[in-house]
C-alpha cells in the first residue's frame, strides 16, 4: 500500500465503467478505477482527486461503494482502506445559520 | 538498490511532488518519502488555492511572477490533469479606511517590484465583481493574479512524477538525517534507511524537527488555518478574493462550489492534539465574514470544513536554500501559508539546485542562514 | 458555555434508554435529535417486537418509542428535536443547529447514539427515480402515509427486507418478488413466511441485472448468480415494477466519533467503521460513549439495553453511581443482552449454515430458500401437532430469542422453557380454549388455531390478519397455502378484534378438513378473480 510504485497491473476498461457511483458529483466507476491507476491509492486521495463524497450527501451513499472499487483495483481487502476523514458540519448547513452563533444559551 | 536514489525528497506535498517531477525530468532517480498515509496531506490540500503575486513579500514575489508567467499557463496540459487555473485577477478587499491604508502599502511595495497592481474604488470593484456588497469601499486589483485547484495540482504533479518513475513511499516517517564523512547521505525512517547524493527537506512543519537531526534550525511555528467549501452554486465570478486583514480568502471553483479559507484570530494558539481538527468557532467566524462581503452567499450550504497547520516562518517567507554546512541538504520549508501559488517555480528551482545549474531566480533572500537577532541600534 | 452532565446524541432506542438510565441516577441530561419526531427508527416500526418481557416483546415498535419518551420525560430528560449536532470537537464540545441558530454546548460525558444509514448497491439504472432504500419506503409509508409505489421488487431478505415487504403489502403495494444474492434468506423465517403465504415469490441466489426505464423505473431484470456471484446466462427474469427497494444492510453513522478523534476500526461484522470501545461502550476518548447501531449494527431491542449500559457507565464515570451498585445492575442488563444474542441468528452465527435446531430437528430447507416451510417438513416441529378439538399450531421452526407465546396462553398450552431460544412446544396435558391470545401475541404471526373437525367435513383455521379492510364473517374466498398458492375455497367464519390483540385481527376460516394443515392465509374473492 505504501509503495506507490507497486505493480497493480494495467487499467483494463470494463463494460460498466460509465456507471455513476458518486451520485452527488456524478463520478463514474471508470473514473475511480482510472484514478487508482494514476496512483491514488487511498480514499482520501481519491476524494481530493475526483470529489467523490464531497457532495450534499457527504459520502453517505457512495463511500462504501468507492471503497470496494478501489480495494478491488488494488487487489486488497476493503478493510485495508481507511475511510476518508469526517468533518463538520455533519449536515450541509447554510452559511447564515453556521455564522449565526447563539449569543446566549437556549 | 531500492533504497538508493540520486535524490531523496522528504515530504510528498506540492513542493515535494513538483520538485520530484522537475528533477526526474532532468534524468535523476528520485525517492519521495511521505510521512502521512496520503500524498499532499499537509498544507497542499488545505489551502485556498490562490495563485497570486499581489500581497506578497518582495523577497518571494519574483517566484510568484515567474510561476505565473512561465509555468501556470501550461500546467494542466503538462500534468494531464485539470489544475483549474484561472488568471482573472485578484481583488483584495477593504471595508474601512484602515483597510485601505494596509492595501495601499502592499500595492506600493508590489508596484515597486514591477507588478501590475493598483488601488480601485468601491464602484470599480463592483464593476469587476457585481456580487460584492456596498460595504466594500476599495480594493487592490491585480489583473494577472488568479487561482487553481490545489488538490488536483498536487496530485497531478504526483501522478506525472510517478509515471516518470519517481518512487513514492507513504507512511515513511523520517526520524533522522545522517552525515557520513562530512556529507549528508542517509535518511533514516522508522523502518528503513535510504541513501542519496542530495536530500531535499520539504516536510512542512516537520522540517524543523528533521533538520535539527543535522544540526540546522529554521525558526518556524505552527498556526492553524481553516477552510470550508459550499455546495455548487451557479457560476458567478472567476476572480481570486482576499481581504485587507486576511480574515477570509477564496474563489469559486470550476465545480461551482466556493472554497474559502480563513481564521478566527486565535491561530497560533490552537491546541495541538496532533490532528488538524477544526475548531468549533472558526467556520462560523469565516461565514460571518464572507456574508458581509457577499450577501448573495448567505443561503449557500457549507458541505465540509477542514483545517491545516501553516509552517509559519519567523519572517513569513520560506527557506529555499542549499545548506553548505551540511553538504547534500537542500531546504524548502517555512512557506508560511502561501506556498501553493509559487510551488511550480519552487519545484523548478529545486531541480536546478540539484543539477547545480544557475537557478532561474536569485534565491539569496530566502537562504536558511538569514535569521538574525534584532538590531538594537536601529 | 452551557454544560450538561451528559449530552446524548440521537433520540432513538439507544439514546433514549441511555438518557433515562443516566437521568435516573441524577445526571442532568439533554438529548439532541435531528428529526422532528423522537424515537429514531422505532417510530417507523409498526410490527411487534421479538424477545421476552424485559425486551418489550410483542409490543409494536412505535409504542416502545412512546413508552421511552414518557419514561424520559418522567426522569427529567430534556429532549430537543429538530436539533442537528453539526460537530463533536475537542473537550467534548458540540455545536447544534436548532432552527436558524448554532448553539455550543459541552458535556462532561457524551453518548453518541446516532444510529446507521442504509447501504446501496449499484447496477445499471440504480440512479433512476424509483430505486429507493427500504428505510425510505418505511418512512414514506409509516410516517407520512405515502405509498412508495404500486409494484415493488425488494432486494434483500434480511429482517429489514422481509419486514418492509410485509409493510408494503399492508400499505396496498404489490410486491413482485423478494430477491437476494445470498443462497439463503437472511432474516427470521417467520418474517419470510408471513410474506410468502400472501403469494410473494422469493428468488435466492439472484440479484438485479438492471433497472429499466428512461426517466423512472418501469421494470427490472434479475438473474441467478453462481457461487462467485456471477450471473448465469439464460436465467434472466423480468418484472414490470415501478419501484425497486434496496434492503442490503446498514452502515454505522460514526462520523461524529471519527471527527472527535475516537479510535476507529473497520469491522465488517459490525457493519463498517465503528469506534473501538470497551464493554460499557466507552470509546478511546474518556467520557465519550456509544450505544446502538453506531457501535455495530444490531436491533432496537439490543440497542435499548446497550443504551442503558452506556447511561449507567456515564453515571459511574461522573461519580453519580457507586461502582458496586453499577456492577450489579450492569450484570442484569448484560444477561438480558446475552439472551438476545442467542439462537440461530446470534452475531457469531452470521453467514453460517445451520443444519439443525438446538432440539436436533433438521431445519426447513424450503424456508431458507423459498420463504415457507413445506407441507412435508412442517410436522416435524414441536409446535405442530394434530389433536381433536381446537388447538394451537405454532409454526415456529428456528431458534430465536422470543417467548411471549408461552405467557400468552392462560391455560399453559405452550411451553418454551427457561431457554428463550427453544422452539415452542405443545403441552399435551393442557386444554386449549381457543381464545386466540397466542395468535395475537406471536410477533412472527406464526401461530394458528386449528380445529380439524367442526362438522360436515370442515375444519376451522384461525390466523393472524393485519390487512385492511378486514374481511367480514361470511366472506368467501380462497385459502392460500404457506407458499401463497390457492389450496381450496374458504369462507370466513368470524373476525375477532380486541384491545388485547393490539391491532392483530383473528380471522377464522372454514376449509375442508383435509386442508386444515395447509390453509394459512385468506384471500377474499374479488369479482373477476380466477
Amino acid at each position: 500500500m505504501n509503495d506507490r510504485s507497486r505493480d497493480i497491473g494495467p487499467f483494463v476498461p470494463a463494460p460498466d465503467d460509465d456507471m455513476i457511483i458518486c451520485r452527488c458529483e456524478e463520478i463514474t466507476k471508470g473514473e475511480i478505477r482510472q484514478a487508482v491507476h494514476d496512483g491514488m491509492f487511498t480514499l482520501t486521495e481519491i476524494r481530493r482527486y475526483l470529489r467523490t463524497g464531497m457532495g450534499l450527501c457527504q459520502g453517505q451513499t457512495c463511500s462504501k461503494l468507492v471503497k470496494s472499487i478501489v480495494a478491488k483495483e488494488l487487489k486488497v481487502s476493503p478493510a485495508c482502506l481507511e475511510p476518508a476523514t469526517s468533518r463538520a458540519p455533519m449536515r450541509p448547513t447554510e452559511m447564515y445559520i453556521l455564522g449565526n452563533e447563539a449569543k446566549e444559551v437556549r | 538498490m531500492k533504497n538508493h536514489a540520486d535524490v531523496i525528497i522528504i515530504g510528498g506535498g506540492i513542493i515535494g511532488c513538483a520538485a520530484a517531477y522537475y528533477i526526474r525530468k532532468k534524468g535523476y532517480s528520485v525517492i519521495v518519502l511521505e510521512g502521512s498515509p496520503h500524498i499532499g496531506n499537509g498544507g497542499s490540500s488545505r489551502n485556498g488555492g490562490g495563485v497570486r503575486q499581489s500581497g506578497r513579500d518582495p523577497r518571494e514575489l519574483p517566484l510568484a511572477m515567474y510561476a505565473i508567467k512561465h509555468l501556470w499557463p501550461a500546467l494542466s496540459d503538462e500534468l494531464e490533469v485539470d489544475c483549474e487555473y484561472h488568471q482573472d485577477g485578484n481583488l483584495r478587499l477593504g471595508k474601512t479606511q484602515k483597510h485601505l491604508e494596509i492595501l495601499e502599502g502592499l500595492t506600493k511595495r508590489a508596484a515597486a517590484c514591477g507588478l501590475d497592481v493598483k488601488m480601485i474604488d468601491g464602484d470599480e470593484v463592483r464593476r469587476i465583481n457585481p456580487y460584492l456588497s456596498e460595504e466594500v469601499i476599495g480594493a487592490s486589483w491585480c489583473p494577472t493574479d488568479g487561482h487553481a485547484n490545489p488538490l488536483t495540482t498536487t496530485l497531478g504533479y504526483y501522478k506525472m512524477a510517478r509515471r516518470l518513475g519517481v518512487h513514492f513511499i507513504t507512511e515513511a516517517r523520517v526520524t533522522a538525517l545522517k552525515k557520513i564523512k562530512g556529507k549528508l547521505c542517509q535518511v533514516i525512517t522508522q523502518d528503513d534507511v535510504y541513501e542519496a547524493d542530495t536530500v531535499i527537506l520539504a516536510a512542512g512543519l516537520d522540517s524543523r524537527e528533521i533538520a535539527a537531526t543535522a544540526g540546522i534550525d529554521i525558526p518556524m511555528q505552527p498556526a492553524m488555518l481553516e477552510a470550508l467549501v459550499t455546495e455548487a452554486q451557479p457560476h458567478m465570478f472567476d476572480q481570486m478574493l482576499g481581504t485587507a486583514e486576511a480574515d477570509f480568502y477564496g474563489h469559486q471553483t470550476k465545480h461551482g462550489s466556493f472554497v474559502f479559507g480563513g481564521s478566527s484570530g486565535l491561530e497560533g494558539f490552537t491546541k495541538d492534539n496532533h490532528t488538524p481538527v477544526t475548531s468549533s468557532m472558526t467556520a462560523p467566524c469565516i461565514c460571518r465574514g464572507i456574508i458581509k462581503y457577499f450577501p448573495v452567499l448567505r443561503d449557500a450550504k457549507i458541505v465540509r470544513t477542514w483545517a491545516g497547520w501553516m509552517d509559519l516562518c519567523a519572517d513569513k517567507v520560506p527557506v529555499i536554500s542549499p545548506v553548505e554546512e551540511v553538504p547534500g541538504l537542500i531546504l524548502a520549508c517555512g512557506f508560511s501559508g502561501h506556498g501553493f501559488g509559487i510551488s511550480p517555480a519552487v519545484g523548478l528551482i529545486l531541480s536546478q539546485m540539484v543539477s547545480g545549474e544557475e537557478t532561474a531566480l536569485d534565491m539569496t533572500a530566502l537562504r536558511y542562514d538569514r535569521f538574525k537577532a534584532k538590531d538594537l541600534k536601529a | 458555555m452551557k454544560r450538561y452532565d451528559l449530552i446524548v446524541i440521537g433520540a432513538g432506542p439507544a439514546g433514549l434508554s441511555a438518557a433515562i438510565e443516566a437521568a435516573s441516577k441524577g445526571l442532568k441530561v439533554v438529548v439532541f435529535d435531528e428529526n422532528d419526531r423522537p424515537g429514531g427508527q422505532l417510530f417507523k416500526q409498526i410490527h411487534k417486537f421479538f424477545g421476552s418481557k424485559e425486551h418489550k416483546a410483542k409490543i409494536r415498535g412505535f409504542r416502545i418509542g412512546q413508552q421511552l419518551l414518557e419514561e424520559a420525560d418522567k426522569a427529567g430528560v430534556e429532549v430537543v428535536l429538530g436539533a442537528v449536532v453539526e460537530g463533536l470537537y475537542l473537550d467534548k464540545e458540540i455545536t447544534v443547529k436548532i432552527g436558524e441558530t448554532l448553539y455550543h454546548y459541552k458535556g462532561d460525558a457524551i453518548i453518541a447514539a446516532t444510529g446507521a444509514s442504509e447501504n446501496m448497491v449499484t447496477f445499471p439504472g440504480w440512479t433512476l427515480p424509483g430505486v429507493i432504500g427500504a428505510g425510505a419506503a418505511q418512512t414514506m409509508m409509516n410516517l407520512h402515509g405515502v405509498k412508495p409505489g404500486n409494484k415493488v421488487l425488494m432486494l434483500g431478505t434480511g429482517n429489514v427486507g422481509l419486514v418492509v415487504s410485509f409493510q408494503l403489502l399492508q400499505s396496498g403495494c404489490e410486491v413482485a418478488a423478494l430477491v437476494d444474492a445470498a443462497p439463503r434468506i437472511g432474516g427470521y423465517g417467520v418474517h419470510a413466511a408471513k410474506v410468502a403465504r400472501t403469494g410473494v415469490p422469493f428468488f435466492l441466489s439472484h440479484t438485479i441485472v438492471k433497472a429499466e426505464g428512461t426517466n423512472c423505473v418501469t421494470g427490472v431484470t434479475i438473474a441467478q448468480v453462481d457461487d462467485h456471484f456471477q450471473f448465469i446466462p439464460g436465467t434472466e427474469k423480468h418484472f414490470d415494477v415501478d419501484t425497486i427497494c434496496l434492503a442490503v444492510g446498514l452502515s454505522p453513522m460514526s462520523q461524529l466519533l471519527k471527527m472527535a478523534g475516537c479510535q476507529m476500526e473497520d469491522n465488517p461484522a459490525r457493519g463498517g467503521q465503528v469506534p473501538i470501545c470497551d464493554e460499557n461502550g466507552q470509546t478511546s476518548v474518556p467520557g465519550i460513549f456509544v450505544a446502538g447501531d453506531v457501535s455495530g449494527i444490531e436491533e432496537a431491542s439490543s440497542a435499548m439495553i446497550e443504551g442503558r449500559i452506556a447511561g449507567l457507565a456515564a453515571a459511574e464515570y461522573l461519580g453519580y453511581a457507586e461502582k458496586s451498585e453499577v456492577s450489579k445492575e450492569k450484570a442484569v442488563m448484560e444477561g438480558q443482552l446475552e439472551s438476545l444474542r442467542q439462537g440461530m441468528f446470534a452475531p457469531g452465527n452470521k453467514g453460517k449454515k445451520i443444519e439443525q435446531t438446538q432440539e436436533g430437528i433438521p431445519v426447513s430447507e424450503n424456508l431458507l430458500t423459498r420463504g415457507f416451510v413445506a407441507d412435508d417438513e412442517i410436522m416435524r416441529f414441536p409446535g405442530v401437532t394434530k389433536k381433536a378439538g381446537v388447538h394451537p399450531v405454532m409454526e415456529c421452526t428456528q431458534n430465536i430469542p422470543c417467548n411471549p407465546c408461552q405467557d400468552a396462553c392462560p391455560k399453559g398450552c405452550i411451553s418454551i422453557g427457561s431457554h428463550i431460544t427453544a422452539l415452542p412446544a405443545v403441552n399435551e396435558s393442557a386444554q386449549c380454549i381457543g381464545c386466540g391470545m397466542c395468535v395475537a401475541a406471536c410477533s412472527g404471526q406464526a401461530i394458528f388455531l386449528v380445529d380439524e373437525q367442526i362438522g360436515g367435513g370442515f375444519a376451522s383455521v384461525t390466523l393472524p390478519y393485519e390487512f385492511l379492510p378486514l374481511p367480514k364473517a361470511g366472506d368467501k374466498g380462497a385459502a392460500l397455502g404457506r407458499g401463497g398458492q390457492k389450496v381450496c375455497d374458504a369462507q370466513v367464519i368470524s373476525v375477532k378484534t380486541a384491545k388485547a390483540f393490539d391491532k392483530t385481527a383473528l380471522l377464522t376460516i372454514k376449509v375442508p378438513s383435509e386442508m386444515a394443515m395447509q390453509a394459512r392465509f385468506f384471500k377474499k374473492e374479488v369479482a373477476g378473480d380466477e
